[in-house]
């Protein structure tokens, strides 16, 4: 099983498709990762699953590996509470959250943005170029890039969840760019493509860092990086355009509106 | 004349005693019923002597402590030792409560001790909450508080200063048992 531990999930997965299911029960979502690069042992302990919890689910990965083994079932105790469902970020982590909801929000209309996407029209193209705006804008310079600048300086960079991250956002990079070449070729097809392929992946990359990344992080922070977290987060943003990050908030609020409106024209 | 604070019942602050991380049912009897205690649960008398001592009590410890004084009331809030420190703010009675006080909630802390039952004039240190933000520019505040009512007035006072003052910190809430257990260490909104 040793040498199971120290295989990279997408391998295990690959050969053993039920493990991947195993996995799933346990709202660990290593299936759908587009690197699937993480250690079985780092999977397991970076989801700081109950005791009990953990033990099950590493005697049912077992056996699925090896069935024609006599593994000792371990003596499941009862927890004895639960163990706290409601994910309690510290503040600076709780301001990443924040700014995942305004990116969901996107995120959200971007099937209704699809179905009624004109490139042609002027409104239906600016449409297209605003949501990109606030992708680049929002979602990457003043978010993403408050994760790779200050908060991974406070994780070893080498792991394998900090390179899935960095991955997806390199990926989300790729695919703004062949949106914006789609754009100007005026290539509907590529637009809709890219657009789907984002929104399935900021989808999943926010669920990674909401319920895994940021509690596991907090987990192995102390008060005082805390509060240098914290005020590090205050420093880039008052280093950013103001005028810029009101503009990308604006264009959420209204952006329902306008995509209503282009669907009635 | 540096003005005299005495203890005595506060006369001008009122805080609610439902914070966050204090058992709703701490002045409960003991069954839980609906029967309330007679007389104030922070001032009842309960015996601990039974209690098993647990743990290795050969050694000594250093001290924590890395500044003098330590009463809010005395503690100049532009000190050097607050200057961008990690402050602990801490009820009175947390110190005799907690058996590793030092080693664990102390230790790389600048403190100031208050309680927030007994002391008067909690009006100055409120001010001088908002000046470790403003002024000092602590890095955060930590409010250690035993589990009675009337200790979450401490952690209201944090909040009220975090409210008014202009900068934000991070500021952690830790709730004590009056067996030294710790129930609750959250971060508080502000």
């Amino acid at each position: 099983m040793e040498r199971y531990l120290n295989t990279p999930i997408k391998e295990i997965i690959t050969s053993f498709p039920e493990v991947g299911k195993i996995l799933e029960e346990y709202s660990i979502g290593c299936v759908p990762c587009t690197l699937g690069s993480c250690l079985l042992k780092d999977i397991v302990a970076i989801h700081n699953l109950a005791e009990d919890k953990e033990l099950e689910l590493m005697y049912r990965i077992e056996k699925t590996i090896y069935p024609e083994r006599d593994i000792k079932k371990p003596v499941f105790k009862a927890s004895k509470k639960e163990p706290d469902k409601e994910i309690r970020y510290s503040p600076p982590m709780k301001r990443l959250v924040d700014e995942h909801t305004l990116i969901k929000k996107w995120i959200g209309r971007i099937p209704q943005v699809i179905e009624n996407v004109d490139i042609e029209s002027e409104s239906g193209s600016q449409l297209i170029l605003d949501g990109l705006d606030f992708i680049r804008f929002y979602a990457d310079k003043f978010h993403h890039a408050k994760e790779e600048d200050i908060l991974f300086d406070y994780t070893d960079k080498n792991l394998d969840i900090i390179r899935t991250i960095l991955a997806d956002h390199e990926a989300a990079r790729g695919h703004v760019k062949e949106m914006l070449k789609a754009i100007g070729e005026k290539d509907t097809n590529a637009i809709i493509g890219h657009l789907c392929a984002y929104k399935d992946l900021l989808t999943e990359h926010i669920k990674k860092e909401d319920e895994i990344l940021y509690p596991w992080i907090d987990r192995g922070l102390s008060t005082t990086q805390v509060g240098e977290l914290f005020a590090k987060f205050n420093e880039a943003e008052e280093k950013m355009d103001k005028g810029v990050i009101e503009k990308c908030q604006k264009f959420i609020a209204e952006a329902e509106q306008r995509i209503e409106n282009f669907h009635r024209s | 004349m540096p003005k005299v604070h005495r203890r005595g019942r506060t006369k001008n602050r009122k805080f609610s005693p439902l914070i966050s991380g204090i058992p709703q049912n701490a002045g409960r009897t003991k069954k839980g019923g609906s029967k309330m205690m007679d007389g104030c649960p922070g001032a009842r008398t309960q015996d601990f002597r039974e209690k098993e001592t647990k743990g290795d009590e050969s050694g000594k410890r250093q001290s924590q402590l890395r500044q003098w004084p330590i009463q809010l009331h005395l503690v100049s809030p532009e000190a050097p030792y607050y200057q961008k420190a990690d402050v602990l703010l801490s009820a009175d009675c947390v110190a005799f409560t907690v058996g590793d006080f030092h080693k664990d909630y102390l230790k790389g802390k600048s403190i100031a001790i208050a309680c927030p039952k007994l002391d008067e004039g909690q009006d100055e240190y409120v001010e001088k909450i908002k000046s470790w933000i403003d002024d000092t520019k602590i890095n955060t505040l930590t409010v250690m508080i035993m589990q009675v009512p009337c200790c979450g007035g401490l952690v209201a006072m944090a909040q009220q200063a975090l409210q008014s003052a202009k900068r934000k910190i991070p500021v952690k809430s830790i709730v004590v048992s009056l067996q030294g257990d710790i129930l609750s260490e959250e971060w508080v909104e502000a």
